[in-house]
C-alpha cells in the first residue's frame, strides 16, 4: 500500500511538473542551450521528464515551492502496516495463500447447519490461531522495520538553515530536495546530492558505496565543475544555480542533469558529482552538497525493490503432494458421501436414523448424501494440515538461525557471520546441481599481482617476482596445514554470500536490504563508527603480495641505460636503443598515470599526497629530456597523419582551450611556468613529515601500513603512498610502476606528479579522462606532457580492443611503422602466451595529438558532455574519435589469484555432482587456464571448444559434439571434428568427463530459441563449462535457460555490480525435505465412519483434534526439522559425495511419498482396528472408543519420528516427553474439567477412567508397537542390507578417530564399489533422511536434517564464501583460516 | 554521526556463540543399536507380548458369558411392535434358558442391541446438556427434530437419543425347582459412571419431581414421563434414572451392548448364578425389526481384562509370534552378512 501510495504520489508530481514545465520551463531550458553554444542537434525531451532542484532557502521561496516543494521528503518508511491497517492488510495478505483461504472456506462451511460437523466456534480456532501466529511474525518484522526506519529518521545530519545562517543539525528524515548539506568525514549521506563543495582543494570527495553495491572500493566524486576552483566553502545564500536533473530512477550508474547558474550557462552533471544516499564519505574532511532526491526518491531506496521471492524447490513439491492429499480427501469425501447415501436409503423411513430436519420434513438419502460429503470434508480436513506451512515457516527460521549462528562461517577479520536473508532457501542449499561461478572475486582473490609485461616487443618476465610469489604461496599453504586440509581452507572462506544468504561485510544486513536503507546498514552495521573506520580502510587499499613487485632484472638494466648523459647527444643516427627506452618511459608512464588511481598516505588519508609545488629538480636534465622528448615528436610528426601536430604548443588552440576551462577541468597555466616552479621543500621531507606523526596520531592505522613502510629500502617516500583505485588491476599497474621507481606521486583532476627515478618528478597536466566502460573495454588519459608539450593520449584496455585501434601502417612503410608492426606481432605473440599462463592481459597504447586535433576534440566532447539525453552514445563516440591511431607501447599480463582452496573445494564440489559453470568475460585462453588450475577441469578432461562465428557453424558443430559425446564412453574418439574442436587424446574410461568451453560470441546463438535445446543437451553432458566473454547480461540469461529448462537447482555465486543480475535469477537452497503429514488420525476418523453409517460422527473430541494439530504434535517435528542431523560435519565434509543423495532430492522424491501414504495408512488401519476389535461388542461409548485411539495416535507419531531420527540429543527428548505429558496433562484436565463444555463429547471423567484400566494400556502399547514394527524392521534391514552412502558415513561418526580415519580410506578406496552401493541406496530406500512421518497434522516431520543440511551447506556453499567480501580480505594479509 | 560513536564494549563480537546447541554439538543418542541389542530387543518383545497374549486368553476364558438373541423368539411381539400405532398395547415374551456352569461372582445383565446407529452424527446431537444437568429443563434448543411437542410444550428428556431411550424390562427367573420359580434379584443401581449419575445428570430442583417437570411434555415414543420411570424407586427417576443414564451414554458402534442390572448376591445368589434353568421374561417395546435390527440379552462376569473378548489376547499372542519370526529371521541376515563385513562391529545397524 505505501508503495502503491509512493506510486500515486510519484506519478501525481511527474503529473503537475510536467504542466509546469509546458508553459514555463522548456523554453527557458532551450534558451539555456542555445545560450551554452552549444550546437547540438539533439533537442532535449520535455523538460517534465526531469526534475527542477532549487535551493530550499529564502530568495527561492516561491520557485522552490513551484519546482522541489512537491518532491518527497527524506523520510522512509520501509513498513508495511500501520497500526490502524495492521490487521485488515495482513488479513488480506495471509489470505493470499491458498492454504489459508481453504481453511477459511472450511470454517464458513461448517456454520452452515446443514453440513456443520463440529461446533461452529471451535472449526474456526486453528484458523485463528494460525493467522495469529503470523501475524505476530509479520507484526514483528514489520516493528524492526518500522524501529530500523525512526532511527534512520532521526539520524542527524548537518543542513543549512538561513535563519542561522550555519549548518544545524536536522534529522534526516526533515531533510528536503534543495537543501544545503555538509558532511564531515566517515560520516553517511543521508539523501542523493550533488556535491558542491570538498575540502579536498582538487574538489574530489571519496565515497564508500559497500553499503550499496558491497563493493568496498572508494568511489571518487567530484564537485561540480566551476565550484572546484572556488577556494572557500560554497555559501549555500550565494548559490543561485538551478540544477535540472532526470527523474528519480533506480540506475545506480546513471546520473544526468546540468547545474544552470543564474547567467543561465549551463554546467553537466554526472554520476561522478553524485553523493549516493547510504553511502559513506572518506579521506574527505568535509562535503557539502545540495540535495536532489530523497527519500525514497533516492536510487539506494528505489533499488530497493524487495527480495525476489523465491520459491524453494521442496515448497513446490509439497505443493503438488497437497495437491494430492485434496484428491485423497475428496476422494474419502466422496465416499463417505456415497456410503451415507445408500446406508441412509436403507432406513430411509426410520426415524430414529433419519433424523427429519426441525420441520418435520425428511431429508432424501440424495441430498443427505451431499450433505455429507461437505460434512466429511469439514471433518476431515486435518488431512491438510492446517500448520504444516506454519510449521515449515518455524523450522527455516531455526535453520536460518543455526546457520547464522554457525561458528564455522564466522569471519574473524570482518566480524561478521554469515547471513540468511531468505527463508526459503535454507532447504534448497541441499539440492543444488548447477553451481555458477563467477570467476573475478569468486574463484579468484581479486588480488592482481603484476606479473610480466612486454615492452616495446621485448618480454620481461618478472623471474624475481614470480619467486617472490611462489615463496608467499608457500608460506600461506604452511599456514593452512595446521587446520583440516579442506575444512581448514573451507572455513577460511568462511562466508558465505548467495543471491539471499550473504555476508555482510561489518553489519548484518545484505545488498538488498542496504539498499533498501542504504543507510541502515549504517545503522546497524557501522554503528561501530569509528572503529570501524580502520578496517574499511584497510579494505582500500591492496595488501603487500600486490604492493611489492620485484622489478625484472633485465628490465632495469634498460632502465640503467636511461640516464640523461645517453640522452645528450641528440643523434639521430642511432634511433633505436632511444627509442626502445622512449617506449620503456612512456610505457610506464601510462602504467603509473593511465587509471583514475587516488594516492594518500596511509596514515592520514584525508590528507592527499600533494607535490604538485614540489617539482624541484635539476633543470639540467630536465631540459635533456625535454630535447629529448622534442626530438621524439619531430619524429613523430614526420608521419603524415600527424603533420599538422607540428605547430607550437602555445597559441590558437590554447587560447580557444581557455576559453572552455571553466567547463572542462584543465589548467591552462603553462606547463613550464608548472615546471620552473620549484619550492625549497623536497618531496622526500614533506612526505616523510606527514607519515610519521600521523603514525602516532593515529595508532589504528598503524596496522596498515606496517608492511608497506618495511618494504624496499630507499623508497621510503614512495612505499608510504597508499594507492587507492577502483579495480584492483589498476593498482598491481601503478605499483608494478612504483617498482621501476616511476611512482606515481599524487594526482589532483588537474595534474599527475609522476617521480620518474631516471627523469625526475614529472608534472603531467592532466587534460581529460576517459573512464573505463565495459563497452569500450579501455580507458585513456589525455595529458599534456611536461617535457615535450605535446598533448599525449595514454589508452590502456583488453588487447582485442587495443589492437584494432593501432594506427594502420602508412604507405610509405616508414621504419617507425615498420618498427610498430613488429613490435605489434611479438606483443600479440606475448599476449597469448600470457593468456595461455591465466594471466589477465591488457595492452598499453598512445597517441601523439597535435593541439589543433586536441582543440577540435574537446569541442566536440564538451558538447557530448553537457547533453542530458544520449549522452551516453555522445560520450562513447567521442571517445572514439580520440581512441584511434595509437601507437602500442607493450602489454602487461597480470595474475588474478585463485582463492585458496579453491581447487579443492571445486573438486569436493564435482564429487558431491555438483556441475559448475564458470561465467566470465576473460578471453578464452585465461579462462581455460584458470579452469585448469582451479580444477575445473581436469588434465585428462575431453575438452570441447566452442567458438564459431555463426549459428548454423554453432548449431552443426554443436550437433557434432552430441554425438561424439553420445557415443560410447570408451571410445577413442580419435576424430578430429572440426578446426575449432580439439581433443586430448585418452579421454578416461570409467565415466567420461567432459569440459565445454563457449566463447560469449557463439554463446549468443547458442542462447537463441532455436539452439537452446541442443545446448543444454550438450551442456548435461559436461561436468564443467566454461563460458568466457560472457557479458552480464548472458551470465543471467545462461543461469535462467539451464534453471527454466532443466528444473534443477542452481547457485549462483559472484561479487560485483555485474553479478546481480545473475545471481537474482537463481535459485539456491538447501533439501529440507519437508512434509506434509499423511494424516493416521484423520483416517482414523475416516475408519470410523464404516461404523456410524458415513453420518460424519467424530470418535474424538475436537478440541484433542485441534491440540492434536496444533501442539502435541506439532513441536517435535518443528525441532526434528530444525536439529536433524545425519552426518557429522567432519564426515560429510570428508566425504563430498553424500551430498548427491541430497542433491537428487532422494529423500523427498514421490516415491517416499507414496510409500509414506502407505506406511501412514497400514498404520492408520492399526490404529483403528486394534481398538476397535478389542472393544467390539462391548458396552464402550463413543468418546471412551475414541480416547485410546488418540493416545496410541500420539504415541505413533513420536516414535515415528524416533525412528526416523537420526539423531536424538536431549533437546529432541525434552519436547517428546514434553508433547506425551502435556497430552495427558490436557487430557486430564480436559476431563476433570469438561461436564458439558464441548458436546457432544463431553470428555468428562474418560482420560481418569482410562488410566485406572489396565486394558486401556494394554491397547495403547499393542497398538503402537503393531504399528511401528514394520517401519522399524525395515529399518533395521536397510541397516544391515543395504546401507545408503549416508547411512554408512552416519555409522563412521561413532567410531574413535583413529578408527576414522583408518574407516574413511577405505571408503575412499572402494569409491568405485561406492558408487554402485550408491546407486543401490538411491531406489532401496534411502530416503532414509527426511520423509514423512504419518501421524497426525503436524507430523509432516520436516524431515529433513537441517542440520545436515547445514553442514552440506558448508560444502556447497563455502564456494559462495569465496567470493564474500573480498575486498574487504584484500588488505587484510591473506586471510589465515579461522579455526577455533 | 556522534550518537552513532559507541565504545568497544557495546559492540561485542559477532562471533557466533560456540555452545552445543548453536553449534547442533549436542550429544546424540543416534539409536544405532547394535545387532545385539536389536535382537535381544526383538526377542524380550516377542516373550512379552506372548506372555500377555497368554494371560488375557486365560483371563478372558475364565469369564463367562451368556447371550440369548429375543429377536426371533418374541417375533410375534416383534411384529406388534413395527406399528407404531400399537405402542401403547403390553406385550410380553418369555425366554427360557439354561444355564450349564454356575456364573462366579459378579454376575451383570446387559441388553444388547445389533444394528442400532447410536453414533449418528445427528442423533448424537440430539440432546439438550443443560436440561440434563437440571439447569434449564425448558432448554431444547439443541434437540431437534424432538424438541417440542406439537402444540409447543417442551419434551423433557428432549431429542432424539432420549427419545429412543431402550424401553424393554427384562426379568430374569430363576427355576428353583420344577415348581418354584424366583425371581433373580437384580440391582439397577451402580450401572452408570458415578460421574454421570451424580454429576452430568441431575434432576431439576424441585420438591417434587412431577412439579419440577411441570410444562414439559414426555418424549413422543414414551409411555410414561421422565419422572415415573421407575415406580419402585423415587430416587431413580426423571434425569437420574440409572437405564436412563445408562442410555444417554452414546455406543461407539451399531452393535452395543449397555448394562442394564447387576446380580444382587443375596441368597441363592451368593456364589453367583448358579446353573439351571432360567427364563427371561421381556417386555417388548423396543421396536429393532423396523430396520432391521435385534436385540439380545447378555448375562456376563467380568475380570480385569474386561469381558469374554479374545481378541486383544490373540491379538498379543500374534504379535509375540510376528515379533520372534522377524528377529529370528533379522538373526539369519545378520548371520549371513557377518562374514562379508569388513569391520567387525560393522553389524546390523539402524
Amino acid at each position: 500500500m505505501t508503495e502503491a501510495l509512493h506510486w500515486a504520489r510519484y506519478h501525481w508530481q511527474r503529473l503537475i511538473h510536467s504542466t509546469n514545465g509546458d508553459d514555463d520551463e522548456r523554453p527557458y531550458n532551450y534558451s539555456c542551450l542555445l545560450a551554452c553554444g552549444g550546437t547540438s542537434s539533439q533537442t532535449p525531451r520535455p523538460a517534465g521528464k526531469h526534475r527542477l532542484v532549487v535551493p530550499h532557502l529564502q530568495p527561492f521561496k516561491e520557485e522552490y515551492e513551484k519546482f522541489s516543494g512537491t518532491y518527497t521528503n527524506n523520510r522512509i518508511r520501509t513498513t508495511k502496516y500501520t497500526l490502524l491497517n495492521f490487521v485488515p492488510r495482513n488479513l488480506f495478505e495471509q489470505f493470499h495463500r491458498a492454504a489459508n483461504l481453504y481453511f477459511l472456506f472450511l470454517a464458513v462451511l461448517n456454520w452452515v447447519p446443514l453440513v456443520e460437523a463440529f461446533q461452529k466456534e471451535i472449526t474456526m480456532l486453528p484458523l485463528v490461531v494460525v493467522l495469529t501466529i503470523i501475524a505476530i511474525k509479520d507484526g514483528l518484522e514489520d516493528y524492526r522495520k518500522y524501529k530500523i526506519d525512526k532511527q534512520i529518521n532521526n539520524l542527524v545530519t548537518k543542513v543549512y538553515s538561513r535563519k542561522e545562517k550555519k549548518y544545524v543539525d536536522q534529522c534526516w528524515k526533515d531533510v528536503t530536495v534543495g537543501d544545503f548539506i555538509r558532511l564531515s568525514c566517515n560520516e553517511v549521506i543521508p539523501a542523493d546530492m550533488v556535491l558542491l563543495f570538498s575540502t579536498d582543494p582538487d574538489g574530489i570527495c571519496h565515497i564508500e558505496t559497500s553499503g550499496l553495491d558491497g563493493e568496498s572500493n572508494l568511489k571518487q566524486r567530484q564537485v561540480v565543475r566551476g565550484y572546484a576552483e572556488q577556494d572557500s566553502e560554497v555559501d549555500p545564500e550565494k548559490f543561485s544555480g538551478r540544477i535540472e536533473c532526470e527523474s528519480p530512477n533506480n540506475d545506480l550508474n546513471r546520473f544526468r542533469a546540468f547545474l544552470e547558474h543564474s547567467n543561465r550557462e549551463r554546467v553537466g552533471l554526472s554520476k561522478e558529482n553524485l553523493l549516493l544516499r547510504g553511502c559513506t564519505i572518506r579521506n574527505t574532511e568535509a562535503v557539502v552538497g545540495i540535495v536532489v532526491y530523497a527519500g525514497h526518491e533516492t536510487k539506494a531506496m528505489l533499488n530497493n525493490s524487495g527480495p525476489r521471492y523465491k520459491r524453494s524447490k521442496l515448497e513446490r513439491r509439497a505443493n503438488t503432494d497437497v495437491l494430492w492429499c485434496v484428491l485423497l480427501l475428496v476422494i474419502m469425501c466422496l465416499t463417505g458421501a456415497l456410503g451415507h447415501g445408500i446406508w441412509l436409503s436403507r432406513y430411509e423411513n426410520i426415524l430414529f436414523f433419519n433424523i427429519p430436519e426441525p420441520d418435520g420434513h425428511v431429508v432424501s438419502p440424495l441430498l443427505a448424501g451431499f450433505y455429507m460429503f461437505w460434512t466429511m470434508i469439514i471433518l476431515l480436513q486435518v488431512l491438510i494440515p492446517i500448520s504444516l506451512y506454519v510449521s515449515i515457516e518455524i523450522v527455516k527460521l531455526g535453520q536460518i538461525y543455526f546457520i547464522q549462528s554457525d561458528v564455522d562461517f564466522y569471519n574473524e577479520k570482518m566480524d561478521s557471520t554469515v547471513q540468511c536473508r531468505a527463508l526459503n532457501i535454507t532447504e534448497d542449499l541441499g539440492q543444488i546441481q548447477y553451481l555458477f561461478s563467477d570467476k573475478t572475486g569468486t574463484l579468484t582473490e581479486n588480488k592482481m599481482v603484476f606479473r610480466r609485461c612486454s615492452v616495446a616487443g621485448y618480454d620481461y618476465c618478472h623471474e624475481e617476482n614470480a619467486k617472490r610469489l611462489d615463496s608467499y604461496q608457500e608460506a600461506v599453504s604452511e599456514d593452512d596445514d595446521f587446520a583440516d586440509t579442506l575444512s581448514g581452507s573451507l572455513s577460511n572462506m568462511a562466508k558465505l554470500r548467495a543471491p539471499s544468504c550473504r555476508a555482510v561485510h561489518n553489519g548484518p544486513l545484505g545488498r538488498k536490504s542496504s539498499n533498501h536503507l542504504a543507510g541502515s546498514c549504517f545503522v546497524l552495521g557501522s554503528g561501530e563508527g569509528a572503529s570501524e573506520v580502520p578496517h574499511s580502510r584497510q579494505a582500500a587499499f591492496s595488501s603487500p603480495i600486490e604492493t611489492d613487485v620485484v622489478p625484472d632484472t633485465r628490465l632495469l638494466d634498460k632502465f640503467s641505460q636511461m640516464t640523461p648523459q645517453l640522452f645528450t647527444p641528440l643523434d639521430e643516427t642511432i634511433p633505436d636503443p632511444p627509442l626502445e627506452t622512449l617506449y620503456i618511459i612512456d610505457f610506464f608512464i601510462a602504467l603509473a598515470i593511465c587509471n583514475t588511481v587516488v594516492v594518500s598516505a596511509p596514515n592520514q588519508p584525508r590528507q592527499k599526497i600533494r607535490l604538485s609545488s614540489l617539482t624541484g629538480m635539476p633543470i639540467k636534465s630536465l631540459e635533456e629530456i625535454k630535447n629529448l622528448f622534442q626530438r621524439l615528436s619531430v619524429r613523430r610528426s614526420s608521419s603524415p597523419s600527424l603533420a599538422s601536430g607540428k605547430e607550437p604548443s602555445s597559441g590558437v588552440p590554447n587560447a580557444f582551450v581557455n576559453k572552455l576551462s571553466l567547463f572542462s577541468r584543465m589548467k591552462l597555466a603553462s606547463p613550464v611556468e608548472e615546471e620552473v616552479s620549484p619550492t625549497s621543500e623536497s618531496p622526500q621531507g614533506s612526505g616523510n613529515a606527514v607519515c610519521p606523526t600521523e603514525i602516532e596520531k593515529q595508532d589504528s592505522d598503524a596496522g596498515v601500513t606496517d608492511g608497506k613502510v618495511e618494504s624496499l629500502p630507499g623508497q621510503s617516500l614512495a612505499s608510504s603512498l597508499c594507492y587507492e583505485a577502483e579495480s584492483p588491476d589498476e593498482a598491481a599497474l601503478v605499483y608494478a610502476a612504483r617498482a621501476y621507481q616511476c611512482t606515481l606521486q599524487s594526482r589532483t583532476p588537474e595534474q599527475v606528479v609522476v617521480d620518474f627515478a631516471a627523469l625526475g618528478p614529472l608534472t603531467f597536466q592532466l587534460l581529460h579522462i576517459l573512464p573505463f566502460d565495459s563497452v569500450r573495454k579501455r580507458m585513456s588519459v589525455v595529458v599534456r606532457h611536461p617535457l615535450s608539450n605535446q598533448v599525449v593520449v595514454y589508452t590502456k584496455g583488453a588487447d582485442s580492443v587495443i589492437m584494432e585501434l593501432l594506427s594502420v601502417a602508412s604507405p610509405d612503410g616508414a621504419s617507425l611503422d615498420k618498427q610498430q608492426r613488429i613490435i605489434r606481432e611479438k606483443t600479440q605473440k606475448h599476449l597469448d602466451d600470457y593468456a595461455k599462463r591465466g594471466l589477465r592481459t591488457l595492452c598499453v597504447a598512445k597517441r601523439v595529438m597535435s593541439d589543433t586535433e586536441y582543440a577540435e576534440w574537446l569541442r566536440n566532447h564538451f558538447l557530448a558532455e553537457t547533453s542530458i539525453d544520449n549522452r551516453e552514445e555522445l560520450l562513447l563516440e567521442s571517445a572514439m574519435r580520440l581512441e584511434n591511431k595509437l601507437t602500442l607501447l607493450g602489454a602487461t599480463g597480470i595474475e588474478d589469484r585463485l582463492q585458496e582452496g579453491v581447487p579443492e573445494s571445486i573438486e569436493a564440489l564435482h564429487k558431491a555432482g555438483i556441475k559448475i559453470w564458470m561465467l566470465t568475460g576473460d578471453k578464452q585462453e585465461t579462462a581455460v587456464n584458470i579452469a585448469y588450475a582451479c580444477k575445473l577441469l581436469e588434465p585428462d578432461d575431453k575438452l570441447f571448444i566452442l567458438n564459431t562465428q555463426s549459428k548454423d557453424a554453432c548449431e552443426m558443430l554443436m550437433g557434432t559434439i552430441l554425438k561424439e559425446l553420445q557415443k560410447n564412453p570408451a571410445s577413442p574418439g580419435q576424430a578430429s571434428l572440426s578446426e575449432n574442436l580439439h581433443q586430448p587424446p585418452a579421454p578416461r574410461d570409467s565415466g567420461l568427463r567432459a569440459g565445454l568451453i563457449i566463447t560469449g560470441k557463439t554463446l549468443e546463438f547458442a542462447l537463441q530459441e532455436s539452439l537452446q535445446k541442443q545446448f543444454l543437451q550438450l551442456t548435461a553432458c559436461c561436468q564443467a563449462v566454461v563460458c568466457c566473454r560472457a557479458t552480464p547480461l548472458q551470465k543471467s540469461e545462461v543461469v535462467k535457460l539451464v534453471r527454466n529448462h532443466l528444473r534443477v537447482m542452481t547457485l549462483a555465486i559472484g561479487d560485483g555490480a555485474n553479478d546481480v543480475s545473475m545471481i537474482q535469477v537463481a535459485d539456491i537452497g538447501i533439501g529440507i525435505s519437508g512434509q506434509e503429514g499423511m494424516q493416521a488420525y484423520v483416517n482414523l476418523l475416516f475408519w470410523y465412519q464404516f461404523f456410524c453409517g458415513f453420518s460424519g460422527t467424530s470418535m474424538t473430541d475436537y478440541w484433542v483434534l485441534i491440540f492434536f494439530n496444533l501442539l502435541f504434535t506439532s513441536a517435535p517435528p518443528v525441532i526434528y526439522g530444525v536439529l536433524e542431523k545425519d552426518v557429522s560435519a567432519e564426515t560429510l565434509m570428508q566425504l563430498p559425495e553424500l551430498y548427491k543423495s541430497g542433491q537428487k532430492s532422494e529423500a523427498y522424491l514421490p516415491l517416499t511419498f507414496w510409500i509414506t501414504l502407505l506406511d501412514a495408512f497400514y498404520q492408520s488401519l492399526v490404529c483403528f482396528f486394534v481398538p476397535y476389535y478389542t472393544y467390539k461388542g462391548s458396552d464402550i461409548d463413543i468418546f471412551t472408543f475414541g480416547n485410546p485411539l488418540n493416545t496410541a495416535a500420539l504415541f505413533i507419531i513420536l516414535l515415528h519420528l524416533v525412528i526416523e531420527s537420526k539423531s536424538l540429543t536431549w533437546i529432541h527428548m525434552l519436547v517428546i516427553v514434553g508433547s506425551i505429558l502435556s497430552y495427558f496433562f490436557f487430557a486430564l484436565a480436559f476431563g476433570a474439567m469438561c461436564v458439558t463444555c464441548n458436546p457432544p463429547s463431553n470428555p468428562y471423567w474418560i482420560m481418569q477412567k482410562h488410566m485406572l484400566d489396565p486394558m486401556f494400556y494394554l491397547v495403547c502399547v499393542l497398538t503402537t508397537f503393531v504399528a511401528l514394527l514394520p517401519r522399524f524392521i525395515y529399518r533395521v534391514l536397510q541397516g544391515s542390507l543395504f546401507p545408503s552412502p549416508i547411512l554408512r558415513a552416519k555409522h563412521l561418526d561413532r567410531l574413535t578417530p583413529e578408527e576414522r580415519t583408518e574407516a574413511l580410506k577405505k571408503w575412499r578406496g572402494a569409491g568405485k564399489i561406492g558408487q554402485v552401493t550408491s546407486k543401490y541406496g538411491n531406489h532401496s530406500a534411502t530416503k532414509s533422511e527426511r520423509r514423512p512421518t504419518p501421524g497426525s497434522s503436524a507430523v509432516f516431520a520436516m524431515m529433513s536434517p537441517t542440520s545436515c543440511a547445514v553442514e552440506q551447506e558448508n560444502l556447497s556453499v563455502h564456494e559462495t564464501a569465496l567470493d564474500s567480501d573480498y575486498s574487504e580480505m584484500k588488505a587484510s594479509e591473506i586471510a589465515g583460516p579461522i579455526k577455533d | 554521526m556522534p550518537q552513532m560513536k559507541r565504545t568497544p564494549q557495546d559492540c561485542p563480537s559477532r562471533l557466533p556463540e560456540n555452545t552445543a546447541v548453536k553449534q547442533q554439538q549436542l550429544p546424540a543418542c543416534r539409536l544405532q543399536l547394535s545387532a545385539t541389542g536389536i535382537l535381544s530387543g526383538f526377542f524380550a518383545t516377542g516373550v512379552f507380548c506372548l506372555g500377555m497374549g497368554v494371560i488375557l486368553i486365560l483371563s478372558a476364558k475364565s469369564s463367562m458369558e451368556i447371550e440369548i438373541n429375543y429377536t426371533k423368539i418374541c417375533a410375534s411381539c416383534a411384529k406388534l411392535r413395527e406399528n407404531a400405532r400399537n405402542f401403547d398395547k403390553e406385550c410380553t415374551c418369555s425366554i427360557p434358558f439354561h444355564l450349564t456352569q454356575t456364573m462366579r461372582g459378579n454376575v451383570y445383565m446387559y441388553y444388547k442391541l445389533y444394528g442400532f446407529y447410536q453414533n449418528l452424527h445427528g442423533y448424537l446431537l440430539s440432546r439438550s446438556n443443560s436440561q440434563l444437568l437440571g439447569t434449564d429443563v425448558k432448554d431444547v434448543e439443541t434437540c431437534a427434530p424432538f424438541s417440542k411437542s406439537h402444540d409447543g410444550t417442551p419434551i423433557a428428556p428432549c431429542g432424539a437419543i432420549a427419545n429412543s431411550l431402550f424401553n424393554d424390562t427384562i426379568i430374569l427367573s430363576y427355576k428353583l425347582n420344577s415348581s418354584v420359580h424366583i425371581q433373580v434379584p437384580m440391582l439397577r443401581s451402580g450401572i452408570t459412571w458415578w460421574t454421570d449419575k451424580y454429576i452430568k445428570f441431575r434432576n431439576p430442583s424441585s420438591s417434587n419431581l412431577s412439579s419440577a417437570f411441570a410444562g414439559t411434555t414426555k418424549p413422543p415414543s414414551w409411555p410414561k414421563p421422565v419422572y415415573e420411570l421407575d415406580e419402585n424407586d423415587p430416587g431413580n427417576n426423571g434425569f437420574l434414572n440409572d437405564d436412563f443414564i445408562v442410555w444417554m451414554r452414546t455406543a461407539a458402534f451399531p452393535t452395543f451392548k449397555k448394562l442394564y442390572r447387576r446380580l444382587s448376591r443375596t441368597q441363592h445368589f451368593i456364589e453367583g448364578l448358579p446353573a439351571g434353568n432360567y427364563s427371561f421374561n421381556v417386555s417388548y417395546n423396543f421396536p429393532v425389526t423396523r430396520f432391521q435390527g435385534e436385540k439380545s440379552v447378555v448375562l456376563s462376569t467380568l475380570t480385569w481384562s474386561g469381558g469374554h473378548s479374545l481378541f486383544l489376547g490373540l491379538a498379543y499372542t500374534v504379535t509375540g509370534a510376528m515379533t520372534w519370526l522377524a528377529a529370528f529371521s533379522m538373526m539369519a541376515v545378520h548371520l549371513k552378512l557377518k562374514g562379508k563385513r569388513f569391520s567387525p562391529d560393522d553389524k546390523v545397524k539402524l
